[in-house]
């Protein structure tokens, strides 16, 4: 009945399990959907890791809304990614010891030690995404700032690289430069923490910097690193053969040609037909995207349930919890009960059940 | 905002003997060393007219074209420890640029990184460590970095060099530190006790067989001469002719009678090591040396060594400088044997901010780099 996330569970594990190895110091990120496992089962499984003796100690989630979903579940150190603001009000004292802030800017920091004198804190460099951090010269300020400030614990700098376009080795280099220069007091060795490195890169970065700890921030490549051990299924809830000009649906479509109407699970409260921008920047890609959105005018649209490996096109735009596919004559006919595969966007997409077997 | 006007060698002089130290390649006697090159002495004021920083510019020609490199090797003379470095630089730049310079090269004598003897050492150890910049150093100063953060804010570009040396000065060098941290001079056992024991084994070697240090004159250059053309040829490199180092002497000792030594090692009369040391105010150079190849068993080397660091202690000097090392740790690489020597006198080894560009002229820049890959560097 349902729009399901099936995990091949001892082959998910032995891949988190590989990957807390491969990436000792690993901060593993639990946001938004939970890359459609939720906040809470990722938390519990970051637990797991943590008991099981790999190096985690801290969990990172985007917003500090998101913290009451992990902070039961997993019970060491939590980071939030979006930088604090001042409107953001600070957790109970017993979550605050748990909790660091990610700070990007000088007045911020100020304000939060004002609130705070003994938060933890990441300090965050501007890098050449051009979203959230301080220049250079800010992070010096901030330096000057924390050395007045001893009851104030400084976690390390934060970098949020852009995907992989070349190297980011250099740019590193500069802004740990950038950090070394703003003589940030540090309890024990600094650390620096990062997203998007590749393993060579992150190999390398750890030799430069054998005199900092390394921090890989790591989503997407920890929870959805093996496709393999994921897979994506709707239920079929009704058949129905139509003849070439039967109308049906919503809005009284009418049949192209004779075939079957699917009735299937999985709708726009889901996430699934809603158009989501795709990291794709190919010409080629960006055209298609436009094509099947003018598609939509004229007729069927692709679907992203498929049937026996074949990807079908929807009947009719979906609804929120159902959609109606168009099965063309010729084709086997599902039952209903019948299992079908969609291909869907992890991050973009609630299931109704997740299933990890084990 | 400071000013910049060129002065004479003479300000240029008196500016420099009120610091503790300069590089010697900044002195206005060095730009007659390098006298295949115009050269000019500048001076930064302050508003109030006061003496604030000084360079020795070296003006490099492009070949057939009326525009020059501006090269302050080691240099300018300025205060590093600013965080508004624009207001040295930007005066500096806009004044070489009257002058003709398509681009302008400078050399922050600003310390990044050190390591420890321990460190080198176990780096040449270890097959994995390839270059010094993969050991984890001693220290990392911030002054460096703040030194190194606004050049790239500035638009300078690093003249990054990997294992060998590069054309230009050489980033990477090995030093001894002669002072402790505190201040106070560290005495001459301190400074033995700190060299490996091949070291100290050698130094009393050569003692033990008579080997002779002393300083000498003009007249015996062509001594040192003819045994650094010996050392070149058996340790294959370019020799300087003979009227190069009569240059430096005479410059040099111009300037102030410290500034250029030359030492000879003497075993029964035979003239075994030679050296030049060079030292302006608090900072003291190894700079040229030449050994035979006969008797190398009486340590001549390590004992005209001994002598100059003695000398350099005895000067009341911060450091004495072995000068360039490249970054290479391979134990395979030609040049770790150097390393290996210098490593023996227990120093450290220090990275400098190294070279930096700035282009003023993007396509003669463009040309020039083209031109430098073509020669080899």
């Amino acid at each position: 009945m349902s729009l399901t996330l099936t995990v091949d569970g001892p082959r998910w594990r032995a891949h988190l399990e590989a990957v807390a190895d491969a990436q000792p110091g690993i901060v593993p990120v639990a946001k938004g959907n939970g890359y459609g496992f939720t906040l809470g089962r990722l938390a519990r499984r970051t637990q797991w890791l943590a008991d099981r003796g790999h190096d985690v100690r801290t969990l990172a989630v985007g917003t500090y809304d998101e913290l009451p979903e992990v902070a039961q579940r997993w019970h060491g150190d939590l980071l939030v990614l979006t930088p604090w603001r001042p409107w953001v009000p600070l957790p109970d004292p017993a979550l605050a010891k748990r909790l660091v802030h990610t700070v990007s800017r000088l007045a911020d920091l100020r304000d939060l030690l004002h609130a705070d004198p003994t938060a933890r804190v990441v300090l965050e460099r501007m890098t050449s995404m051009l979203r959230h951090g301080m220049a250079a010269r800010e992070l010096w300020e901030a330096g000057d700032l924390l050395r007045k400030h001893p009851g104030a614990r400084v976690e390390g700098l934060a970098l949020h690289l852009p995907l992989g376009q070349g190297t980011h080795l250099g740019e590193v280099t500069r802004l740990v430069n950038d950090y070394v220069a703003a003589e940030i007091p540090a309890r024990g060795r600094p650390e620096v923490w990062v997203s998007h490195l590749t393993d060579d890169e992150l190999a390398t970065l750890r030799r430069q910097y054998a005199d900092f700890t390394v921090r890989p921030r790591i989503g997407t490549a920890l929870w959805l690193g093996d496709r393999g051990a994921l897979r994506v299924t709707a239920t079929v809830l009704d058949v129905h053969p139509v003849e070439r000009g039967e109308a049906f649906g919503y809005r009284g479509r009418t049949a192209p040609k004779s075939g079957h109407v699917l009735v299937v699970s999985g709708g726009t409260a889901h996430g699934i037909g809603l158009e989501a921008p795709t990291g794709e920047q190919s010409i080629r890609a960006r055209a298609a995207t436009l094509a099947r959105g003018g598609l939509d005018a004229v007729g069927f649209v692709r679907s992203p349930y498929a049937i026996d490996g074949k990807q079908r096109l929807f009947a009719e735009p979906p609804h929120m919890q159902a959609s109606m596919l168009f099965l063309p004559h010729g084709a086997r006919v599902p039952e209903v009960g019948e299992e079908v595969d969609v291909r869907v966007r992890y991050t973009a997409t609630g299931f109704d059940r997740v299933v990890v077997t084990d | 905002m400071p000013s910049v006007r060129p002065i004479s060698p003479t300000e240029h002089r008196e500016f420099l003997a009120s610091l503790p130290s300069a590089s010697f390649l900044q002195t206005p006697g060095w730009a007659q060393v390098k006298s295949e090159w115009r050269s000019e002495s500048l001076g930064w004021f302050d508003d109030d007219g006061a003496r604030a920083g000084a360079a020795l510019v070296l003006y490099r020609k492009l070949p057939r074209l009326n525009r020059y490199l501006a090269y302050l090797p080691e240099g300018p003379v300025i205060d590093w420890g600013s965080d508004d470095l624009a207001a040295w630089l930007t005066p500096m730049v806009a004044h070489l640029k009257r002058q003709g310079a398509f681009a302008v090269r400078i050399g922050p004598p600003v310390v990044t990184r050190r390591w420890s003897t321990a460190q080198v050492k176990e780096g040449i150890a270890d097959p994995d460590v390839r270059l010094l910049g993969q050991i984890p150093p001693a220290e990392r100063t911030p002054a460096g970095a703040r030194v190194v953060a606004q050049l790239h804010e500035l638009g300078w570009r690093h003249q990054g060099v990997e294992g060998g040396f590069a054309a230009g000065q050489p980033q990477f060098v090995f030093q001894i530190p002669l002072r402790h941290p505190d201040g106070a001079q560290r005495t001459e056992d301190e400074v033995l006790k700190g060299m490996n024991q091949l070291w100290r084994r050698n130094i009393k070697k050569a003692a033990k067989e008579g080997v002779e240090v002393v300083r000498g004159g003009r007249e015996d250059l062509k001594a040192f001469h003819d045994l650094y053309v010996h050392t070149a040829e058996r340790d294959h490199f370019t020799p300087r002719p003979l009227r190069y180092f009569e240059t430096m002497y005479d410059a040099l000792r111009a300037d102030a009678p410290e500034r250029f030594t030359l030492w000879l090692a003497r075993h029964d009369g035979d003239l075994v090591a030679s050296t030049i040391a060079i030292r302006v105010g608090e900072h003291a150079w190894y700079s040229y040396g030449a050994s035979s190849t006969e008797k190398r068993e009486v340590r001549g080397s390590n004992a005209v060594q001994w002598a100059m660091i003695r000398d350099a202690i005895d000067a009341g000097a911060a450091v004495y400088d072995l000068r360039g090392i490249t970054e290479t740790l391979d134990a395979d690489d030609p040049h770790v044997g150097l390393i290996q020597f210098k490593v023996g006198t227990g120093g450290e080894a220090v990275e400098h901010a190294g070279e930096w560009d700035l282009p003023l002229n993007r396509p003669l820049y463009k040309a020039f780099e083209v031109y430098l890959a073509r020669r080899g560097g």
